[in-house]
């Protein structure tokens, strides 16, 4: 029950983000480029909840993004599926204590979204590649992630032991103990 | 003998009397003005007081009765505020509707052979490298997959994705968007690209011998998903 309560808030989370990227993040922009507030979203998923949530959520919201407005549908999906792995995989070797660590999560996960973002258009759409342009975005747009996480910590923290006590409750105890 | 000395006399001063009236009458006032001067240093501070008092008086009288009138010329004025107020957005939306209408009529002149549907940008991709936006035009409204966008100032992209109330539209500014175009003074054609610098377009395939001028203009040729054809096509 607790768990299905964490899945619909998050949901209405994204709804919320969707809305602030699309309106407020299109004006507050870093020369002209606005922050991936779901990259972050699904990275603290999988951090906290573990891969088995992060990984299906990541896919599920991705398609909702790409229902929303995007040329393709399955791009953002697959890539948000991918950050969750990642996700998952960064929780097993590192900590989510430090902010330092989870800054640089937050770079390498937007890193591998967009780069990966943009292989499948090419592939997919034939996106015209651009490497040095596509870099300054890149590059932006993971510091913007990176600030707005560092502002953001102290409550993504809060929510993702909340949300990890919910679902990992029992194999913590096993852990430690 | 008595009654007829004093009728005598009485005739005299009164003949006295009316001799001094006509003296004075005839007299000027400016020698008369230290008389004046003398009676009003002992009259007029008296007179000034008792105005002061008589004015006090009806002062305070009307004093409530202008409360009175300003409280109800001041819910007066601010009901004409209010109403002003009104009107004045009023005026407002009638004036942001009536640049649109222009807008849309200007748009209806330039391509008065095509059907046009004016609609609004509703939404937008959230990817910083793709340029597609959603109008708040679908199927519903007419609306089908690749009919052209236009703005007043010229291409605008097309539709690639529709659903009852809304469509996605895909900007020629959009990096995986080609367009055939023309060069206007020289007829070159040329392939216009999509680029991830804001609001830029690349040209590729330009003949070695093409003329190439700054500042000229460039136009959607007919080859590509160009207004002309794609209206010829679709008959929309």
């Amino acid at each position: 029950m607790k768990n299905t309560l964490i899945i619909i808030t998050t949901i209405f989370i994204f709804l919320i983000l969707y809305f602030l990227q699309v309106n407020f993040f299109n004006w507050f922009t870093i020369a002209g480029i606005s922050p991936n507030l779901f990259v972050i979203l699904v990275l603290f998923l999988g951090l906290f909840a573990g891969k088995r949530v992060g990984v299906p959520m990541g896919i599920f919201l991705g398609i909702l993004l790409d229902l929303f407005a995007s040329k393709k549908i399955g791009i953002s999906a697959i890539m948000l599926g991918i950050v969750g792995i990642i996700a998952g995989v960064l929780d097993k070797n590192f900590s989510k204590d430090s902010r330092m660590t989870i800054i640089l999560m937050t770079i390498l996960s937007t890193a591998i979204y967009e780069v990966g973002g943009y292989i499948l258009n090419y592939i997919i759409v034939s996106t015209n590649i651009e490497i040095l342009l596509f870099i300054k975005i890149l590059l932006i747009e993971s510091i913007y992630n990176a600030i707005l996480t560092v502002i953001l910590y102290p409550l993504l923290q809060k929510a993702g032991y909340y949300i990890e006590e919910a679902f990992r409750g029992k194999q913590i105890l096993t852990r430690y103990y | 003998m008595y009654k007829k000395k004093t009728s005598i006399v009485g005739i005299i001063i009164t003949i006295v009397i009316l001799i001094i009236l006509v003296f004075i009458s005839n007299m000027n006032v400016e020698n008369l003005s230290y008389i004046e001067n003398a009676v009003s240093t002992i009259v007029m501070p008296i007179q000034n007081g008792l105005t002061y008092l008589k004015n006090k008086i009806t002062g305070n009288d009307t004093f409530f009765t202008d409360i009175s009138k300003l409280q109800e010329e001041n819910e007066e004025l601010k009901r004409k505020n209010s109403e002003l107020e009104t009107t004045l957005r009023e005026l407002e939306i009638i004036k942001a509707e009536n640049t649109t209408l222009k807008e849309y009529l200007n748009l209806s002149e330039t391509y008065a052979n095509y059907k046009t549907k004016p609609a609004y940008i509703i939404s937008k991709d959230i990817s910083n490298y793709s340029k597609v936006f959603i109008i708040n035009l679908g199927s519903k409204d007419g609306i089908e997959k690749d009919m052209t966008v236009i703005s007043e100032k010229g291409l605008v992209g097309h539709i690639i994705q529709t659903t009852d109330h809304t469509s996605k539209v895909q900007t020629i500014i959009d990096t995986s968007s080609t367009v055939s175009a023309t060069m206007t003074s020289s007829r070159d054609n040329i392939i216009l690209k999509g680029t991830l610098e804001e609001g830029t377009l690349k040209a590729s395939y330009i003949k070695p011998s093409a003329n190439l001028i700054q500042g000229d203009t460039i136009e959607t040729s007919r080859n590509g998903w160009d207004i002309s054809k794609r209206h010829k096509d679709r008959n929309y």
